[in-house]
This record gives structure tokens, C-alpha cells and sequence, in this order.
């Protein structure tokens, strides 16, 4: 029988204390300024698309769960402790005592239910697959959940910890106008109440968005007195970088993100301020069109795997990494980033060696070289670096790159019918699991490897048999096999790992952001 | 307060004219002949000289690929160059001729240029340019397609709107008093005294051309990479303005010696043309 | 009386232009590459879900009776409701449309504020160094790409001296005024550049005009020569090339909204279209459509009005 319980103090202060100041007391009250490139879209946990909402919604929306601060593991939420049944297809939530919404509502077992049924419906949104193995929720007291499955799932205490499984007041929800649960969304959205650190206030679209102090928060903070610190928490709109920093420098943001890796340097060396670089789950890479004809009949040079990984030998990724980010990454050692749970973080994939790739090409019959096109996302700094950079180095073994600037929409629309050849690509994961990057890159059902066509029968049922794998060992042999075949096919060009840049001013104090990009702000404060 | 404007001098060569075209004659040579200006392959990546700045080595110093900032501004003319007078020679044309002929016969005819020119220029600019391009792909080409379709619209409204004053005046009742044709009197009269203001805002035009290509390029939809083009070459280096000001401030100082030989061209030829009277 | 009967034959010459745009835009939006699910969903969506977001939007039906909805819809003043955002189009507008139209205005206050006076000083001492040097400056602000001189004021007049503040929109009158300040300028160079200029060429063909010489024979003082007629004259090409570049002007703020971090139309344009949030394309470009026309309307009865020729 599995059965883990979680106390709260250790994980937590593991989580909050990684970027704190451990001598000074926190100071309570005050505000701060966080200047974000985007402003979100759609404040809802389940029928959000971008992670311009994903990264804030859990300052807004608790879940039953949390992603522990290194992005690999959860750590208790609104549930205390949850509980297996030994045939592991039962679930037992305990849920905390006395937790109540932002509106001063109690946290009921209906309102999980409500949530989870709700964001488990197949029809709503795009990440209703975290949830698939769920055949039912039930309250079975009021601070007792049971959710029932379909077949063990090892995923799920990730899953109850991912931005969609956030718990929102039934009641409230179901108060908004609307006929039907979308259109009441689209209203409650827009003035959220959820069980987070802090409740939406006001919010002027693309311009600024005010969080305040949520009273019934239910964490405490390193003085015992509940978090979060701050009194309100103020996102201003800056889409551009250069005004971000701009507005940094002269004072009048406490904090910016997205900084450009090339002014990290400069950054890092002014005195008012700190260059923060967190650890991310965020990889660069290029897809390949693996398909043995390309869309107008033509053969593809890139269906040869020889071919493939030749063009991998003949990018030196410390090249890349000094051009694109300016020393600040690493060599990717896995289709997955390494911070992901079961990731395989050895060594550095395909080692810069020319020679081996003027030998592959050879091989493959193309000594002479052939012609590709990449398509990269228009008006993009770091993706024509990246393409530029690989046009180079290819260029050096007679693969001649051109350059395809298509807007965001034209390219994913020929992206999704398979008319390319070469595509920029990043990633970075919203679970703290291997289960969604896998199924993207290298399970064919899904979107067929990320449209390139690639598919590894052994991959496709080794991944099927560890969506019901509990046992954690065997798991993750099944991932290394996965990993393996997968880096060995090579059906992208492995890059790079990046990490999120922040600047902040010297005096903030507790803010992190976690590998999965969220931005939690529960216990920062601004010191002296 | 003493007013000198009235310049009846015999008709000379004027300084803006000559400095001007001076301009535009390097820019054309430069721009035809750029391998022999040039001191290095403009594509050419050197890690090992990123965001040089300024040296003998090289003169406007790297950008962050260690290619040669010079080069890339001296290969960049010949783009410029073609977008300044690809995107604008057939709206200049076009768009004089139907304005003339509109201001001089109006009519049904003006109404529906009226119409037509309400029509192209209601339409937000940069809706029809991007949503040229996507659908005929990036590139230059389309690039003077989308800013054409566009382009001549500005010229038929001030075609006709010099027109009209013009045909008010004196001389065009005694043009037509002493029976001159229309063809006659709309080409060998009323255009050549419209012209100067049309002269001076082509020129403008070229230079407003060159920017609009930039801003294009800035968004990603002009000249692609590897090609160097002044805005794309500005767009580059905008997140070193702090560290690396060489990458931005040489082409912008390419961009403006273009637009100030584009004018000085333009208010010569217009002084020229207005002395001839 | 000939000036109203012009303005009313003006009033009813919009209406084609309307329904023509109303066609163009619904077609082009449609013509583009991409669907607004698979541009809303991004790279990872399944093919289930774009059907299904698309099936929602009806933005799979026949263009026919989408086009039929869409009139439908636009008889009844309902703009439709943002995809991407989740709120209505006209809400949208609303909110945002006055930011971008007081830049655009403020712009050309400064812009009139700037060219006027100077073209004049240009004209009167043509060719000689002060001349020369304001054509310099001008050509200087006019081949500054817009997000260039935007950043070059923000740092040194914002973050080094502190004087204005780095982007923003501020409260109440003043503060707004004090805030749109840098962006307005930026916009007012280019266009004061090119207004200068003309005026300038504009003033110069007038003052060698001989009904000039004919007011000053008649010994009317330099003032009232300059004033009535050479001011009067100029304007009318003045007015011509405000109603023209106004559009450029509008575009031009797609930028310095970026540059500025202002929450105007220019950058919602610009996402939706990338976003390919159909109903923004085209309530937005409508709007835009029924503003200019606006626009032109005014310039065509203010240019009447200055010359009368105009319209008889």
C-alpha cells in the first residue's frame, strides 16, 4: 500500500527558501511592480491555451497539489495528504481545514469535484488529456474527495498539481450569466476568485493588472502569520524589451521578466539591481520533416536518419550557445529538459564533429550536399540567431539553409499539414511529469511526433505502458529506452537548455520561478 | 523684416542639387558595385570577433556573429536602394497620371477615384501589407507589390489636388482660349506646374519607402537573412543599444545620408523646375 | 448655398466606401494563411481541438454563410466578440481607441505646433545657413526609424535625466498629457518633417505668385501679404497632406505604442492579426475605415472652405 503523508513545514520552506534572505525577518505590507512583456488572455484554469495565463494563474487559483520548488515532485496544496488504494485505482484527498475562497466562501469537497469534473471534460479547452485516466470524482464528506480511475495513473499527483486542476467556487461559477459552463467562464474570468495567494483586483487589458493580498490564504509564512507578504502585487504591460529594462533602471518597476540573455551581463553587473536566472524546463531545438517525400512530392533528404543525425554532428552547440544566449545555457542531453522528472541528463547529445558529419552525409549519398529550408517565427530575434548560426555551421558541411520568415499563424497552420522541412522549435512543460513532452515529440498518435511524421513502434508501446506504470523503477526504464531511441533517430537538431532571466530590484526578496515557468509570488516581499 | 524670395536668377545649378545627387551617385555605385567597396563578406560569422567594437580591423566594428558592420551597410545600399525605387516608381507614375487626368476632367471620374483612394487608404496600411504578404510569402518582391498597391493612392490625391489649382489659374483659360487640346494643355501646361510638388514628395516617398521596408524588416517580412538591410541591420542590434551602439548608430547614419540625398535631389529638382516657369 | 450641398454630396459619398470595405476586409481576413483555432491553440493542439474550436467560432462553415452571419451580426451593431480575449469587440474599441486617438491628435498639434512657424523662417531665408541647418534636423527626425528615436528619448529623457517618465499611460489630464508627451513628439517629428517641407516648397511657390507682387504693388504691408494670402494658400496643401499621412500616422503608432507601452489600437491590430482574431480584424478596421473617412470628410470641407474653387 502506497501511502505518503506530506507535512507541510519542510517542502515549503525547501520551496520558499531557495531565493530568500534567511537572516532578515520578511517585511509585511507595501507593493510591488512586475513588469511582464504580455498581459494574460484568459484567466480561467481549464480554457486558457498560452503560458502568459498558465505562469500567473496559480498566484490567482490553489490546487490540490503543488509543483515542489525544483520542479520534479508535489508538495501538499489545499489537500494535506492524499492516499492510494492498493489496486491503485482509487485516490483519497484530505482536504485542509478551515481553507476558504478569496470571497470568504469555505473550500468544499463540491467545489473539487465541481473543478475537476469540470476540467477533466473532454470537450473543454486543450489540457483535459492530464486527466484522461479519471472516471469519476465524489465528495465523500466535505473535506473528502475520492477520485476514482480508468487504470493506475502515475501522472496524477503531477497532474493535480498543474494549473488546470486549479479549485474554483461552484457556486460563484455557476452564478454568472451564460447558458452554458463556457460562456459562464468567460464572465467568471474576468473577475476570478479562486483559493490562491492573492484575488484579482483590477485589470486594465494589456496595460496594467492588480492583484491584492487574498485575507483567506491559507499558507503560513516564515513569521507564522499567514502569506502572502505583499499587499498588492501590480503587473504593468511592457512589450518591449528594451523599455522593460528601461523601466527598471529608472526605478519605477521592482521587477521585469523575459530579459534578453544578451543584457544579462550588463544587468548583473548594476548595483541597484539582480539578474536572477532560474532554472528552466525550456529547450531549443529544430524539428525535422522526417517524411520520405516533402509536401510538393519532392524526396526529403531528411528521412534518412544518417542525414539527420550528420546535421546534429555539424552543430556546435557552445557556438550556438555563446551566439544565441551569450554563454548563459547548456547543451540539451535529452529531448526532454533536464529538470524534467526521468529525464536522462548524462552527457551533451551529438558532440560538434564535422568530420563524422562529412562521413554520415557521405553514407547517406548527399558528399556533395543538398538544399533545406527552415521556417522561422517573423520578427524573431532568437530565431534567426538560431537559424543563422545553423545556416552557417551546415553551410560548412554543404547543406545549404535558407531562411523562411511566416508569421506565427501560417507557420503553425503549414507546421500542422506537414509542409515544411526544418522548423525552430521550444518547449518548456506545464507538468512535472515526462508523460506531455513525450507524448509531443515522440508518440506518434498524438500530433505524429510534432508533425514531422517520425514513428518508433517500440517508443509508441513503451509510452502506453508507462501511462499505467505506478512502479516508479520500472517507469522509468521504460523512459530511458524512450529517450534512447528517440536521441538516437534524431528527428530534431538538439540545441540547447535555457534558463528563465528576471531582473529585479536589490531589495525584493522570496520571488521564484519554478522550471515549469509559474511565477509565485506568495511569500516575496520587498526588503530594506 | 525684409522678404528675398522672389529669386529670378538665371537658371544654374543650385548646391542642394548638386550635393544631393552627389549623394545618390555614390549610394548608386556603392550600391552596384558593392564586392569591390565592401572590406569583408558581409554573411561571414567570426566567433572569435563578436561585438567588436569600432577598430581598424573593423572600421564600424562586429555584430554579435562577428560579421563586419561596414560590409553589411555597403551590401545593404543595393537593397535600399531597390526598395526606395521599386516600391515607388510605379504608384509615382501611376498615380500622377490618374490624379492629372481626375483634377482635369472630374466628373464621374472623381467620384470614383474619391472613392477608390477612400477605400485604399481607410484600409489600415499595415492590415493590407501584412495580409499581402501572407498570402504571396515573404520577400522583396512582394514587398513593392504590397507598398504599390498602396503608394499610388498618395500621388493621385495630390495629383489632383495641384491640378485643381492649377486649372484655375490664368494661363490654362488662356490655354484653352486659344484652343489647345486637352493633351496638350493637361502635359504641356498643367503637369509640368504641378510637378514640383510631386518631385518633392517622391523623394520623400523614397526615403519614407527605405523606412517602411525597415519597419517591415523589423516585423520580419522584408529582405530575409542572410541579406543586409539597413532597418533589419538596426532591428538587429536593438538589444545592445546599451552595450554595442556601433551595430544600430552606423545604419541609422546610412539610413539618414540616404533620406538627406533623397531631399536635397528633391528640393533641387523642384527649384529647377519651378525656375524654368 | 454651394457649400452645404457639397458637404451633404460628401456625407453620402462615404457609403460606398463603407459597404466596399465592409466586403474586403470579411475576404482578406479569410484569404490569410492559418485559422483562428490552430493560431489560438498554438503548436501542440490536436486536430480535435481545432475542429472543435473552429466548429464553436463557425469559423468552418462556408465562406458564404459566414459572410451572412457576419452581416447579420454587423446590422444588429454587434461587433462580435474577440477570440482571443473572451470580450467584446466594441468593448475592446472602446477601451482602447481613445488612447490612440489622442496620441494621433496630440502628434499633430505638435506637429502644426513645429512645421508652421519654422516653414516659414525656412522659406524667408531659403538657402542661406539657418535654412540649411532646419532642413538638416528635420531630415535627421524623418530617416530616424520610429522605434529608434522612441528608445533614444525614453533613455536619455527618461531613465538618465527623469524628466519624463519611461512609457505608460498616466492619471488625469495632466498626467496623461505628461506621459503621452514623449511618445506624441516621436510621432510629431516624422510628420512635422514632411509637413515642413511642403509648406515650405508651398510657400515658396506662392510668395513668387503674381497675385503676390499684385498685393504687395497695391502696398499692402508684408503682415498682411504673409498672413492673408501666403498663410491662407499653404494651408490648403497643408491640410491636404495632414489628411494623408493620417493614416500613415495611425500605423506609424503601432510602434510607438510598442516603444511606449501604451494600450492603444495600433498593437491590438497587430496581434490580431497575428492572432488571426478575425472579429477584432474587422471591427477594428471598420472603425478605423468610419474615422478617416471622418477625417477626409473634415479635410475636404476645410480645404473648400479655405478655396472655395474646390467645390463649385
Amino acid at each position: 500500500m502506497a501511502r505518503w503523508q506530506l507535512t507541510i513545514s519542510a517542502t515549503l520552506l525547501l520551496a520558499l527558501g531557495c531565493s530568500g534572505n534567511a537572516d532578515a525577518a520578511p517585511v509585511r505590507g507595501g507593493q510591488m511592480i512586475y513588469a511582464r512583456a504580455w498581459d494574460s488572455l484568459y484567466l480561467d484554469p481549464v480554457l486558457n491555451d498560452a503560458n502568459v495565463d498558465i505562469w500567473v494563474l496559480s498566484n490567482l487559483y490553489d490546487t490540490l497539489l503543488e509543483p515542489s520548488a525544483d520542479g520534479k515532485s508535489v508538495t501538499p496544496g489545499l489537500a494535506t495528504a492524499y492516499e492510494l488504494s492498493p489496486d491503485r485505482l482509487t485516490m483519497a484527498l484530505a482536504l485542509r481545514p478551515g481553507i476558504r475562497f478569496a470571497d470568504g466562501t469555505p473550500v468544499l469537497a463540491s467545489d473539487v469535484k465541481f473543478s475537476l469534473d469540470r476540467a477533466r471534460d473532454p470537450k473543454a479547452g486543450q489540457w483535459n488529456f492530464m486527466l484522461a485516466a479519471i472516471d469519476n470524482v465524489t465528495a465523500a464528506a466535505p473535506d473528502r474527495v475520492e477520485i476514482r480511475l480508468k487504470h493506475p495513473d502515475p501522472t496524477l499527483p503531477a497532474a493535480l498539481a498543474t494549473f488546470n486542476t486549479g479549485i474554483m467556487p461552484e457556486r460563484a461559477f455557476m452564478a454568472e450569466p451564460g447558458a452554458t459552463l463556457d460562456d459562464k467562464a468567460e464572465s467568471f474570468a474576468r473577475h476570478p476568485i479562486g483559493a490562491g495567494p492573492f484575488r484579482l483586483a483590477e485589470w486594465h487589458r494589456n496595460l496594467s493588472m492588480v492583484l491584492e493580498r487574498n485575507p483567506y490564504y491559507w499558507a503560513p509564512g516564515e513569521d507564522g502569520k499567514p502569506l502572502p507578504y505583499l499587499d498588492t502585487l501590480r503587473f504593468e504591460i511592457v512589450p518591449d524589451d528594451a523599455t522593460r529594462i528601461l523601466k527598471l533602471q529608472g526605478g519605477e518597476v521592482d521587477g521585469a521578466e523575459f530579459i534578453p540573455l544578451a543584457r544579462a551581463a550588463e544587468l548583473a553587473g548594476d548595483p541597484d539591481l539582480q539578474m536572477r536566472l532560474f532554472p528552466a524546463s525550456e529547450v531549443t531545438y529544430l524539428t525535422f520533416m522526417t517524411r520520405p517525400t516533402l509536401k510538393d512530392g519532392k524526396p526529403n533528404p531528411l528521412t534518412d536518419p544518417r542525414v539527420r543525425q550528420a546535421l546534429n554532428y555539424a552543430l556546435d552547440k557552445d557556438a550556438f550557445i555563446h551566439v544565441v544566449h551569450f554563454g548563459n545555457g547548456k547543451p540539451m542531453t535529452s529531448f526532454m529538459p533536464s529538470t524534467t522528472p526521468l529525464a536522462v541528463a548524462e552527457a551533451p547529445l551529438y558532440p560538434f564533429d564535422p568530420a563524422r558529419a562529412k562521413m554520415l552525409l557521405a553514407e547517406a549519398g548527399f558528399a556533395k550536399g543538398f538544399d533545406l529550408s527552415v521556417m522561422i517565427r517573423a520578427g524573431s530575434a532568437e530565431d534567426i540567431a538560431v537559424a543563422s548560426v545553423a545556416q552557417q555551421m551546415w553551410g560548412e558541411v554543404g547543406v545549404r539553409l535558407s531562411l523562411e520568415q511566416l508569421d506565427n499563424a501560417t507557420m503553425t497552420a503549414r507546421y500542422r499539414a506537414g509542409d515544411f522541412q526544418i522548423r525552430t522549435g521550444t518547449w518548456t512543460n506545464d507538468i512535472a511529469d515526462p508523460s506531455e513532452i513525450t507524448a509531443y515529440f515522440a508518440y506518434s498518435p498524438n500530433i505524429e511526433s510534432q508533425h514531422s511524421g517520425f514513428k518508433d513502434p517500440v517508443i509508441d508501446a513503451d509510452f502506453e505502458a508507462s501511462q499505467k506504470e505506478t512502479d516508479p523503477d520500472k517507469r522509468a526504464a521504460l523512459y530511458r529506452e524512450i529517450q534512447t531511441r528517440f536521441d538516437e533517430a534524431a528527428p530534431i537538431a538538439f540545441l540547447f537548455e535555457s534558463p528563465y532571466a528576471v531582473a529585479l530590484r536589490k531589495p525584493v526578496t522570496g520571488f521564484d520561478q519554478i522550471p515549469l515557468g509559474n511565477n509565485i509570488f506568495a511569500a516575496t516581499y520587498i526588503g530594506d | 523684416m525684409t522678404v528675398d524670395t522672389v529669386d529670378r536668377r538665371p537658371n544654374r545649378l543650385q548646391p542642394p542639387l548638386i550635393f544631393g545627387t552627389a549623394i545618390l551617385t555614390l549610394m548608386l555605385i556603392t550600391a552596384l558595385l558593392p564586392q569591390f567597396v565592401a572590406p569583408y563578406d558581409p554573411t561571414r560569422f567570426d566567433y572569435h570577433a563578436t561585438l567588436a567594437p569600432p577598430s581598424l580591423a573593423h572600421l564600424f566594428g562586429t555584430d554579435m556573429y562577428g560579421r563586419d558592420i561596414l560590409s553589411r551597410i555597403l551590401w545593404a545600399t543595393r537593397i535600399d536602394l531597390q526598395i526606395a525605387v521599386f516600391s515607388t516608381v510605379g504608384p509615382v507614375i501611376v498615380g500622377t497620371l490618374i490624379g492629372t487626368l481626375v483634377g482635369y476632367y472630374g466628373g464621374f471620374a472623381d467620384i470614383v477615384l474619391n472613392r477608390l483612394v477612400d477605400v485604399v487608404v481607410t484600409f489600415p496600411f499595415l492590415v493590407l501589407v501584412i495580409g499581402i504578404i501572407a498570402i504571396l510569402g515573404p520577400g522583396l518582391t512582394n514587398l513593392y507589390i504590397a507598398i504599390g498597391l498602396v503608394d499610388w493612392v498618395f500621388f493621385a490625391r495630390l495629383a489632383r489636388a495641384e491640378i485643381l489649382v492649377q486649372r484655375r489659374l490664368d494661363y490654362a483659360h488662356a490655354a484653352r482660349g486659344l484652343g489647345y487640346g486637352p493633351a496638350r494643355i493637361i502635359f504641356r501646361h498643367l503637369l509640368p506646374n504641378a510637378i514640383g510638388p510631386i518631385i518633392t514628395y517622391w523623394m520623400t516617398d523614397m526615403a519614407l519607402a527605405i523606412l517602411l521596408g525597415s519597419s517591415l524588416g523589423y516585423l520580419g517580412l522584408g529582405a530575409q537573412p542572410p541579406l543586409a538591410e539597413w532597418g533589419a541591420l538596426i532591428a538587429d542590434g536593438k538589444n545592445f543599444m546599451a552595450t554595442a551602439w556601433w551595430i544600430t548608430v552606423f545604419p541609422g547614419i546610412a539610413i539618414v545620408v540616404a533620406g538627406f540625398g533623397f531631399s536635397l535631389a528633391g528640393d533641387g529638382v523642384a527649384d529647377l523646375l519651378r525656375r524654368r516657369e | 448655398m454651394g457649400y452645404w450641398r457639397f458637404v451633404l454630396r460628401r456625407l453620402l459619398q462615404s457609403a460606398p466606401t463603407f459597404a466596399l470595405i465592409t466586403v474586403l476586409i470579411f475576404l482578406l481576413v479569410r484569404l490569410l494563411p492559418g485559422d483562428p483555432a490552430s493560431a489560438m491553440l498554438g503548436d501542440r493542439a490536436t486536430d480535435e481541438a481545432v475542429a472543435r474550436i473552429n466548429a464553436s467560432l463557425g469559423t468552418d462553415l462556408p465562406i458564404a454563410s459566414q459572410f451572412l452571419r457576419f452581416l447579420g451580426r454587423l446590422l444588429s451593431g454587434d461587433l462580435g466578440q474577440s477570440q482571443a480575449l473572451h470580450v467584446p469587440v466594441t468593448e475592446l474599441i472602446g477601451e482602447r481607441m481613445p488612447v490612440t486617438l489622442l496620441l494621433a491628435a496630440y502628434a499633430m498639434v505638435l506637429a502644426t505646433l513645429i512645421s508652421i512657424p519654422l516653414a516659414f523662417l525656412m522659406a524667408l531665408y531659403r538657402d542661406r545657413p539657418l535654412d540649411i541647418a532646419l532642413r538638416g534636423a528635420f531630415q535627421l527626425g524623418l530617416s530616424m526609424p520610429t522605434f529608434y528615436l522612441g528608445l533614444l528619448f525614453l533613455t536619455v529623457l527618461g531613465a538618465h535625466l527623469r524628466i519624463f517618465p519611461v512609457g505608460g499611460l498616466g492619471r488625469g489630464p495632466v498626467g496623461i498629457l505628461y506621459h503621452l508627451f514623449l511618445p506624441a513628439l516621436t510621432l510629431a517629428l516624422g510628420l512635422a518633417a514632411v509637413i515642413t517641407r511642403s509648406l515650405r516648397a508651398a510657400i515658396l511657390e506662392v510668395l513668387q505668385a503674381d497675385y503676390i507682387d499684385f498685393a504687395r504693388a497695391k502696398g499692402l504691408s508684408e503682415r498682411v501679404v504673409l498672413g492673408r494670402h501666403v498663410l491662407r494658400n499653404a494651408l490648403i496643401s497643408t491640410v491636404t497632406l495632414f489628411g494623408i499621412n493620417l493614416g500613415q500616422l495611425i500605423g506609424g503608432a503601432v510602434i510607438t505604442e510598442t516603444v511606449f507601452s501604451l494600450p492603444g489600437v495600433g498593437r491590438l491590430l497587430i496581434d490580431a492579426i497575428f492572432g488571426r482574431d478575425y472579429p477584432v480584424i474587422e471591427g477594428l478596421t471598420m472603425c478605423f475605415a468610419v474615422l478617416v473617412s471622418i477625417i477626409f470628410i473634415v479635410t475636404d470641407l476645410f480645404q473648400a472652405w479655405l478655396d472655395p474653387r474646390v467645390y463649385r
